[in-house]
Protein backbone atom coordinates (compact mmCIF):
# COMPACT_ATOMS: atom_id res chain seq x y z
CA UNK A 1 0.00 0.00 0.00
CA UNK A 2 1.42 3.28 -0.80
CA UNK A 3 2.57 5.47 1.86
CA UNK A 4 0.71 8.14 3.29
CA UNK A 5 2.91 11.08 1.48
CA UNK A 6 3.14 9.16 -2.01
CA UNK A 7 -0.14 11.78 -2.87
CA UNK A 8 2.16 14.73 -2.81
CA UNK A 9 5.08 12.44 -5.63
CA UNK A 10 5.01 14.28 -8.62
CA UNK A 11 5.00 12.70 -11.84
CA UNK A 12 5.64 14.29 -15.30
CA UNK A 13 3.18 13.44 -17.99
CA UNK A 14 4.73 15.17 -20.66
CA UNK A 15 8.98 15.35 -20.58
CA UNK A 16 9.54 18.85 -22.38
CA UNK A 17 13.12 19.51 -23.20
CA UNK A 18 15.17 21.11 -20.52
CA UNK A 19 15.57 25.34 -21.00
CA UNK A 20 18.86 26.73 -19.53
CA UNK A 21 19.26 23.69 -17.70
CA UNK A 22 15.73 23.70 -15.93
CA UNK A 23 13.44 21.07 -16.71
CA UNK A 24 9.90 22.11 -17.04
CA UNK A 25 8.34 18.76 -17.81
CA UNK A 26 4.71 18.97 -17.98
CA UNK A 27 3.52 17.11 -14.59
CA UNK A 28 0.67 16.13 -12.33
CA UNK A 29 0.72 19.51 -10.54
CA UNK A 30 0.41 21.36 -13.86
CA UNK A 31 -1.98 19.37 -14.88
CA UNK A 32 -4.27 20.47 -11.50
CA UNK A 33 -3.11 24.06 -12.37
CA UNK A 34 -4.22 24.18 -15.53
CA UNK A 35 -7.92 22.14 -14.36
CA UNK A 36 -7.94 24.47 -11.24
CA UNK A 37 -7.31 27.87 -14.21
CA UNK A 38 -9.78 26.13 -16.11
CA UNK A 39 -12.58 25.22 -13.48
CA UNK A 40 -12.73 28.38 -11.91
CA UNK A 41 -12.31 30.47 -15.32
CA UNK A 42 -15.46 28.15 -16.87
CA UNK A 43 -17.44 28.69 -13.69
CA UNK A 44 -17.03 32.70 -13.82
CA UNK A 45 -18.12 32.08 -17.24
CA UNK A 46 -20.68 29.74 -17.16
CA UNK A 47 -22.31 30.96 -14.19
CA UNK A 48 -23.09 34.66 -15.61
CA UNK A 49 -24.09 33.40 -19.39
CA UNK A 50 -27.41 35.14 -18.70
CA UNK A 51 -26.18 37.71 -16.58
CA UNK A 52 -29.50 37.75 -15.07
CA UNK A 53 -30.96 40.46 -13.38
CA UNK A 54 -31.73 38.13 -11.16
CA UNK A 55 -29.42 35.75 -10.65
CA UNK A 56 -29.53 31.97 -10.47
CA UNK A 57 -27.60 29.38 -8.58
CA UNK A 58 -24.74 29.45 -10.25
CA UNK A 59 -24.32 33.06 -10.91
CA UNK A 60 -24.94 33.48 -7.57
CA UNK A 61 -22.29 31.32 -6.62
CA UNK A 62 -20.05 33.62 -8.71
CA UNK A 63 -20.99 37.06 -7.36
CA UNK A 64 -21.03 35.42 -4.06
CA UNK A 65 -17.21 34.77 -4.58
CA UNK A 66 -16.90 38.15 -6.29
CA UNK A 67 -18.78 40.59 -3.62
CA UNK A 68 -16.75 38.29 -1.13
CA UNK A 69 -13.18 39.20 -2.38
CA UNK A 70 -14.36 42.41 -3.11
CA UNK A 71 -15.64 43.46 0.72
CA UNK A 72 -11.98 41.47 1.64
CA UNK A 73 -10.39 44.36 -0.39
CA UNK A 74 -12.04 46.57 0.74
CA UNK A 75 -12.02 46.17 4.18
CA UNK A 76 -8.46 45.41 4.49
CA UNK A 77 -6.68 46.94 2.08
CA UNK A 78 -9.20 50.51 1.26
CA UNK A 79 -10.80 52.02 -2.03
CA UNK A 80 -7.36 52.13 -3.11
CA UNK A 81 -7.30 48.37 -3.09
CA UNK A 82 -9.60 47.88 -5.43
CA UNK A 83 -7.39 48.93 -8.25
CA UNK A 84 -5.54 45.44 -7.41
CA UNK A 85 -8.96 43.59 -7.05
CA UNK A 86 -8.24 41.33 -10.53
CA UNK A 87 -5.02 39.92 -9.02
CA UNK A 88 -6.49 39.27 -5.79
CA UNK A 89 -9.62 37.73 -6.90
CA UNK A 90 -6.79 35.33 -8.87
CA UNK A 91 -4.77 34.63 -6.56
CA UNK A 92 -8.17 33.84 -4.17
CA UNK A 93 -9.94 31.52 -7.12
CA UNK A 94 -6.61 29.87 -7.76
CA UNK A 95 -5.77 29.01 -4.01
CA UNK A 96 -9.41 27.80 -3.27
CA UNK A 97 -9.35 25.73 -6.49
CA UNK A 98 -6.50 24.34 -5.89
CA UNK A 99 -7.03 23.18 -2.42
CA UNK A 100 -10.56 22.28 -3.33
CA UNK A 101 -9.59 20.00 -5.99
CA UNK A 102 -7.32 17.92 -3.65
CA UNK A 103 -10.25 16.66 -2.34
CA UNK A 104 -11.55 14.91 -5.22
CA UNK A 105 -10.10 11.41 -5.33
CA UNK A 106 -7.35 10.79 -7.70
CA UNK A 107 -7.13 14.61 -7.12
CA UNK A 108 -3.75 16.60 -6.94
CA UNK A 109 -3.15 19.16 -4.30
CA UNK A 110 -0.21 21.69 -5.70
CA UNK A 111 -0.74 24.21 -2.76
CA UNK A 112 0.59 21.31 -0.73
CA UNK A 113 3.86 21.79 -2.59
CA UNK A 114 6.28 24.70 -0.47
CA UNK A 115 7.57 25.60 -3.54
CA UNK A 116 4.46 26.95 -5.57
CA UNK A 117 3.63 28.22 -1.69
CA UNK A 118 6.41 30.44 -1.40
CA UNK A 119 6.33 31.33 -4.94
CA UNK A 120 3.37 32.84 -4.99
CA UNK A 121 3.83 34.37 -1.37
CA UNK A 122 7.44 36.18 -2.73
CA UNK A 123 5.12 37.33 -5.40
CA UNK A 124 3.04 39.12 -3.44
CA UNK A 125 5.95 39.82 -1.35
CA UNK A 126 7.69 41.59 -3.44
CA UNK A 127 4.65 42.91 -5.47
CA UNK A 128 3.34 44.69 -2.28
CA UNK A 129 7.19 45.97 -1.60
CA UNK A 130 7.30 47.62 -4.80
CA UNK A 131 4.11 49.23 -4.50
CA UNK A 132 5.23 50.50 -1.08
CA UNK A 133 8.05 51.89 -2.70
CA UNK A 134 6.33 53.34 -6.06
CA UNK A 135 3.68 54.90 -3.58
CA UNK A 136 6.13 55.90 -0.51
CA UNK A 137 9.47 56.44 -2.36
CA UNK A 138 11.70 55.79 0.51
CA UNK A 139 9.23 57.04 3.07
CA UNK A 140 8.02 53.27 2.88
CA UNK A 141 10.94 52.29 5.18
CA UNK A 142 9.39 54.39 7.93
CA UNK A 143 6.85 51.09 7.93
CA UNK A 144 9.73 50.10 9.80
CA UNK A 145 9.67 53.14 12.84
CA UNK A 146 5.66 52.38 13.69
CA UNK A 147 4.61 55.90 14.63
CA UNK A 148 3.96 57.25 18.54
CA UNK A 149 7.06 54.70 19.22
CA UNK A 150 9.82 56.53 21.79
CA UNK A 151 13.03 57.37 20.38
CA UNK A 152 15.09 55.16 22.57
CA UNK A 153 13.38 51.51 21.75
CA UNK A 154 13.46 52.28 18.36
CA UNK A 155 17.01 50.74 18.10
CA UNK A 156 15.10 47.41 19.31
CA UNK A 157 12.01 48.00 17.45
CA UNK A 158 13.28 48.49 13.64
CA UNK A 159 15.46 45.33 13.29
CA UNK A 160 12.18 43.32 14.73
CA UNK A 161 10.02 45.44 12.24
CA UNK A 162 12.17 44.54 9.56
CA UNK A 163 12.54 40.57 10.27
CA UNK A 164 8.62 40.43 10.82
CA UNK A 165 8.28 42.28 7.50
CA UNK A 166 10.58 39.85 5.75
CA UNK A 167 9.09 36.84 7.16
CA UNK A 168 6.08 37.11 5.98
CA UNK A 169 6.53 35.04 2.77
CA UNK A 170 8.07 32.57 4.52
CA UNK A 171 5.02 32.46 7.26
CA UNK A 172 2.52 33.04 4.26
CA UNK A 173 4.03 29.90 2.40
CA UNK A 174 4.44 27.98 5.49
CA UNK A 175 0.83 28.29 6.96
CA UNK A 176 -1.40 27.18 3.47
CA UNK A 177 1.68 24.57 2.40
CA UNK A 178 1.40 22.71 6.21
CA UNK A 179 -2.68 23.28 6.26
CA UNK A 180 -2.37 21.23 3.37
CA UNK A 181 0.40 18.49 3.84
CA UNK A 182 -0.80 17.89 7.31
CA UNK A 183 -4.30 17.48 6.41
CA UNK A 184 -3.92 15.72 3.56
CA UNK A 185 -1.43 13.27 5.26
CA UNK A 186 -4.12 12.56 8.36
CA UNK A 187 -6.97 11.44 5.84
CA UNK A 188 -4.45 8.97 4.17
CA UNK A 189 -3.04 7.91 7.55
CA UNK A 190 -6.52 7.22 8.77
CA UNK A 191 -7.63 5.41 5.70
CA UNK A 192 -4.72 3.18 5.72
CA UNK A 193 -5.27 2.41 9.47
CA UNK A 194 -9.38 1.75 8.09
CA UNK A 195 -8.32 -0.69 5.35
CA UNK A 196 -5.64 -2.49 7.82
CA UNK A 197 -8.21 -2.87 11.11
CA UNK A 198 -10.74 -4.83 8.91
CA UNK A 199 -14.20 -4.82 10.51
CA UNK A 200 -12.73 -2.50 12.97
CA UNK A 201 -11.66 -0.15 10.71
CA UNK A 202 -14.92 1.85 11.08
CA UNK A 203 -13.36 3.94 13.55
CA UNK A 204 -10.71 5.58 12.09
CA UNK A 205 -13.07 5.38 8.91
CA UNK A 206 -15.71 8.10 10.56
CA UNK A 207 -12.25 9.92 11.97
CA UNK A 208 -11.27 10.32 7.92
CA UNK A 209 -14.92 11.18 7.39
CA UNK A 210 -14.98 14.15 9.57
CA UNK A 211 -11.65 14.77 8.74
CA UNK A 212 -12.85 15.00 5.16
CA UNK A 213 -16.05 17.44 6.43
CA UNK A 214 -13.14 19.56 8.40
CA UNK A 215 -10.65 19.45 5.09
CA UNK A 216 -13.21 21.32 3.23
CA UNK A 217 -13.14 24.00 5.59
CA UNK A 218 -9.78 23.91 6.41
CA UNK A 219 -9.49 24.25 2.40
CA UNK A 220 -11.78 27.55 2.14
CA UNK A 221 -10.01 28.95 5.11
CA UNK A 222 -6.52 28.58 4.17
CA UNK A 223 -7.37 30.28 0.92
CA UNK A 224 -9.09 32.94 2.54
CA UNK A 225 -6.17 33.35 4.89
CA UNK A 226 -3.45 33.86 2.23
CA UNK A 227 -5.78 36.52 0.36
CA UNK A 228 -6.67 38.52 3.46
CA UNK A 229 -3.26 39.01 4.51
CA UNK A 230 -2.19 39.98 0.72
CA UNK A 231 -5.06 42.04 1.32
CA UNK A 232 -3.49 43.49 4.84
CA UNK A 233 0.21 43.74 4.03
CA UNK A 234 -1.49 45.61 0.50
CA UNK A 235 -3.00 48.17 3.05
CA UNK A 236 0.70 48.69 4.58
CA UNK A 237 1.70 49.59 1.15
CA UNK A 238 -1.06 51.93 0.56
CA UNK A 239 -1.38 53.53 3.92
CA UNK A 240 2.05 52.50 5.68
CA UNK A 241 -0.24 52.19 9.59
CA UNK B 1 2.37 44.05 -17.52
CA UNK B 2 5.71 45.11 -17.52
CA UNK B 3 5.54 44.80 -13.34
CA UNK B 4 4.20 41.22 -13.69
CA UNK B 5 7.17 40.10 -15.80
CA UNK B 6 9.16 41.54 -13.28
CA UNK B 7 7.56 39.85 -10.65
CA UNK B 8 8.30 36.53 -12.48
CA UNK B 9 11.70 37.23 -12.91
CA UNK B 10 12.31 38.26 -9.48
CA UNK B 11 9.88 34.67 -8.04
CA UNK B 12 12.57 32.68 -10.29
CA UNK B 13 15.38 34.42 -8.81
CA UNK B 14 14.21 33.61 -5.08
CA UNK B 15 13.07 30.18 -6.21
CA UNK B 16 16.49 29.65 -7.35
CA UNK B 17 17.83 30.68 -3.82
CA UNK B 18 15.87 28.35 -2.14
CA UNK B 19 16.24 25.32 -4.72
CA UNK B 20 19.75 25.70 -3.56
CA UNK B 21 19.16 26.15 0.05
CA UNK B 22 15.98 23.09 0.21
CA UNK B 23 19.07 20.99 -1.10
CA UNK B 24 19.73 20.35 2.40
CA UNK B 25 15.89 19.95 3.34
CA UNK B 26 15.53 16.42 1.46
CA UNK B 27 18.14 14.87 4.10
CA UNK B 28 16.49 16.44 6.75
CA UNK B 29 13.37 14.68 5.59
CA UNK B 30 15.50 11.23 5.37
CA UNK B 31 17.01 11.85 8.64
CA UNK B 32 13.69 12.09 10.54
CA UNK B 33 12.13 9.64 8.52
CA UNK B 34 8.96 10.92 7.33
CA UNK B 35 8.75 8.73 4.79
CA UNK B 36 10.86 5.68 5.09
CA UNK B 37 9.38 3.95 1.90
CA UNK B 38 10.29 6.71 -0.48
CA UNK B 39 13.95 7.36 -1.22
CA UNK B 40 13.51 11.09 -1.32
CA UNK B 41 11.54 11.85 1.87
CA UNK B 42 8.92 14.27 1.78
CA UNK B 43 8.15 14.56 -1.90
CA UNK B 44 7.49 18.45 -1.10
CA UNK B 45 11.67 18.92 -0.56
CA UNK B 46 12.85 17.37 -3.61
CA UNK B 47 13.91 19.91 -5.66
CA UNK B 48 13.98 17.93 -9.05
CA UNK B 49 10.92 19.41 -9.88
CA UNK B 50 10.89 23.05 -8.56
CA UNK B 51 11.54 25.07 -11.69
CA UNK B 52 8.64 22.58 -13.44
CA UNK B 53 6.39 23.70 -10.95
CA UNK B 54 7.63 27.40 -10.79
CA UNK B 55 7.12 27.29 -14.05
CA UNK B 56 3.80 26.22 -14.62
CA UNK B 57 2.66 27.90 -11.95
CA UNK B 58 3.60 31.12 -13.01
CA UNK B 59 2.34 29.75 -17.17
CA UNK B 60 -1.16 28.70 -15.49
CA UNK B 61 -1.61 32.24 -12.97
CA UNK B 62 -0.47 34.41 -15.74
CA UNK B 63 -3.13 32.61 -18.20
CA UNK B 64 -6.13 32.64 -15.43
CA UNK B 65 -4.81 36.48 -14.21
CA UNK B 66 -5.29 37.56 -17.94
CA UNK B 67 -8.58 35.44 -18.30
CA UNK B 68 -10.32 37.05 -15.28
CA UNK B 69 -8.61 40.73 -15.25
CA UNK B 70 -9.86 40.24 -19.21
CA UNK B 71 -13.01 38.87 -19.26
CA UNK B 72 -14.33 37.61 -16.13
CA UNK B 73 -13.88 40.02 -13.63
CA UNK B 74 -15.31 42.91 -15.70
CA UNK B 75 -18.31 40.45 -16.53
CA UNK B 76 -19.48 39.91 -12.84
CA UNK B 77 -18.85 43.76 -12.88
CA UNK B 78 -20.88 44.38 -15.24
CA UNK B 79 -23.84 42.65 -13.82
CA UNK B 80 -23.69 43.98 -10.73
CA UNK B 81 -23.23 47.44 -11.80
CA UNK B 82 -26.14 47.09 -14.17
CA UNK B 83 -28.17 45.45 -11.26
CA UNK B 84 -27.54 48.20 -8.91
CA UNK B 85 -28.10 51.26 -11.68
CA UNK B 86 -31.19 49.29 -12.28
CA UNK B 87 -32.59 49.50 -8.88
CA UNK B 88 -31.69 53.07 -8.21
CA UNK B 89 -33.30 53.63 -11.71
CA UNK B 90 -36.44 51.89 -10.51
CA UNK B 91 -36.12 53.72 -7.06
CA UNK B 92 -35.58 57.17 -8.98
CA UNK B 93 -38.70 56.36 -11.28
CA UNK B 94 -40.39 55.32 -8.12
CA UNK B 95 -39.79 58.58 -6.66
CA UNK B 96 -40.66 60.60 -9.85
CA UNK B 97 -43.91 58.78 -9.84
CA UNK B 98 -44.38 59.73 -6.65
CA UNK B 99 -43.56 63.28 -6.77
CA UNK B 100 -45.83 63.16 -9.79
CA UNK B 101 -48.83 61.46 -7.68
CA UNK B 102 -48.31 63.81 -4.74
CA UNK B 103 -48.87 66.60 -7.54
CA UNK B 104 -51.98 64.94 -9.02
CA UNK B 105 -53.31 64.67 -5.84
CA UNK B 106 -52.69 68.67 -5.08
CA UNK B 107 -54.27 69.63 -7.86
CA UNK B 108 -56.94 67.40 -7.99
CA UNK B 109 -57.43 68.67 -4.28
CA UNK B 110 -57.34 72.16 -5.34
CA UNK B 111 -59.51 71.64 -8.03
CA UNK B 112 -62.49 70.55 -5.69
CA UNK B 113 -61.56 73.25 -3.31
CA UNK B 114 -62.16 75.24 -6.15
CA UNK B 115 -65.23 73.46 -7.79
CA UNK B 116 -66.62 73.77 -3.96
CA UNK B 117 -66.25 77.27 -3.93
CA UNK B 118 -67.56 77.98 -7.04
CA UNK B 119 -70.47 75.37 -6.43
CA UNK B 120 -70.84 77.56 -3.15
CA UNK B 121 -70.47 81.26 -4.90
CA UNK B 122 -73.88 80.11 -7.36
CA UNK B 123 -75.86 78.66 -4.86
CA UNK B 124 -75.40 81.55 -2.57
CA UNK B 125 -76.01 83.62 -6.13
CA UNK B 126 -78.87 81.81 -6.70
CA UNK B 127 -80.14 81.68 -3.14
CA UNK B 128 -80.00 85.86 -3.15
CA UNK B 129 -81.80 85.60 -6.24
CA UNK B 130 -84.25 83.09 -5.24
CA UNK B 131 -85.06 85.56 -1.98
CA UNK B 132 -85.05 88.74 -3.95
CA UNK B 133 -87.60 87.28 -6.19
CA UNK B 134 -89.42 85.75 -2.98
CA UNK B 135 -89.31 89.24 -1.51
CA UNK B 136 -90.53 91.26 -5.01
CA UNK B 137 -93.54 88.89 -5.33
CA UNK B 138 -94.47 89.08 -1.97
CA UNK B 139 -94.40 93.12 -2.45
CA UNK B 140 -96.22 92.42 -5.49
CA UNK B 141 -98.14 90.72 -3.88
CA UNK B 142 -99.13 92.84 -0.54
CA UNK B 143 -99.49 95.82 -3.15
CA UNK B 144 -101.85 94.04 -5.14
CA UNK B 145 -103.97 92.39 -1.46
CA UNK B 146 -103.52 96.18 -0.47
CA UNK B 147 -105.18 97.33 -3.70
CA UNK B 148 -107.99 94.94 -3.57
CA UNK B 149 -108.57 96.25 0.25
CA UNK B 150 -108.58 99.27 -1.15
CA UNK B 151 -111.05 98.97 -3.45
CA UNK B 152 -113.10 96.78 -1.20
CA UNK B 153 -112.49 99.31 1.56
CA UNK B 154 -113.95 101.98 -1.68
CA UNK B 155 -116.80 99.86 -2.46
CA UNK B 156 -118.35 99.27 1.18
CA UNK B 157 -118.31 102.88 1.56
CA UNK B 158 -120.42 103.54 -1.30
CA UNK B 159 -122.45 101.01 -0.42
CA UNK B 160 -122.91 102.48 2.54
CA UNK B 161 -123.10 106.20 1.30
CA UNK B 162 -125.49 104.53 -1.22
CA UNK B 163 -127.60 102.67 1.65
CA UNK B 164 -127.33 105.91 3.62
CA UNK B 165 -128.63 108.02 0.95
CA UNK B 166 -131.25 105.47 0.48
CA UNK B 167 -132.42 105.37 4.45
CA UNK B 168 -132.50 109.38 3.55
CA UNK B 169 -135.00 108.65 1.38
CA UNK B 170 -136.53 106.36 3.04
CA UNK B 171 -136.70 108.65 6.14
CA UNK B 172 -137.53 111.57 3.59
CA UNK B 173 -140.69 109.65 2.51
CA UNK B 174 -141.20 108.43 5.85
CA UNK B 175 -141.39 111.73 7.33
CA UNK B 176 -143.57 112.76 4.55
CA UNK B 177 -145.98 110.23 5.41
CA UNK B 178 -146.29 111.01 8.86
CA UNK B 179 -146.92 114.76 8.57
CA UNK B 180 -149.54 113.57 6.03
CA UNK B 181 -151.20 111.71 8.39
CA UNK B 182 -150.56 113.49 11.57
CA UNK B 183 -151.18 116.82 10.77
CA UNK B 184 -152.63 116.56 7.09
CA UNK B 185 -149.77 118.50 5.68
CA UNK B 186 -148.44 117.97 2.56
CA UNK B 187 -144.52 118.73 2.79
CA UNK B 188 -142.58 118.94 -0.37
CA UNK B 189 -139.65 116.68 -0.99
CA UNK B 190 -137.19 119.32 -0.57
CA UNK B 191 -138.34 120.70 2.49
CA UNK B 192 -138.58 116.98 4.00
CA UNK B 193 -135.31 116.34 2.92
CA UNK B 194 -133.63 119.35 4.09
CA UNK B 195 -135.57 118.87 7.81
CA UNK B 196 -134.31 114.96 7.89
CA UNK B 197 -130.77 116.01 7.05
CA UNK B 198 -131.41 118.56 9.62
CA UNK B 199 -132.39 116.47 12.59
CA UNK B 200 -129.51 114.14 11.41
CA UNK B 201 -127.26 117.04 11.83
CA UNK B 202 -128.44 117.53 15.06
CA UNK B 203 -127.82 113.66 16.05
CA UNK B 204 -124.27 113.92 15.18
Amino acid sequence: MAGPLEQFMIKPIIPLPEIAGLDISFTNSSLWMGIAVIASYSLVMVGTRHAALVPGRLQSVVEIAYEFVADMVRDNAGKEGMKYFPIIFTLFMFILFGNMLGMFPFGFTFTSHIIVTFTMAICVFVGVTVIGFMKHGVGYLGLFAPPGAPKAILPVLVPIEILSYCVRPISLSVRLFCNMVAGHTMLKVFAGFAVALGALGIAPLAIAVAITGLEFVIAFLQAYIFTVLTCIYLHDALHMH
Amino acid sequence: MRRTTALASASVLLADVTLAATGGGESVGEEVGVEPQASVGMPQLDPTHFPSQIFWLIVSFAVMYWLFARFGVPRVADILETRQDRIAADLDRAATFRREAEAAMAEHERLVAEAQAKARAHLDAALERVKAEAARQEADLERSLQRQISDADARIAQARDEALRALEDVAVDVSRAAVDRLIGVEVATDEAAAAVANARREAA
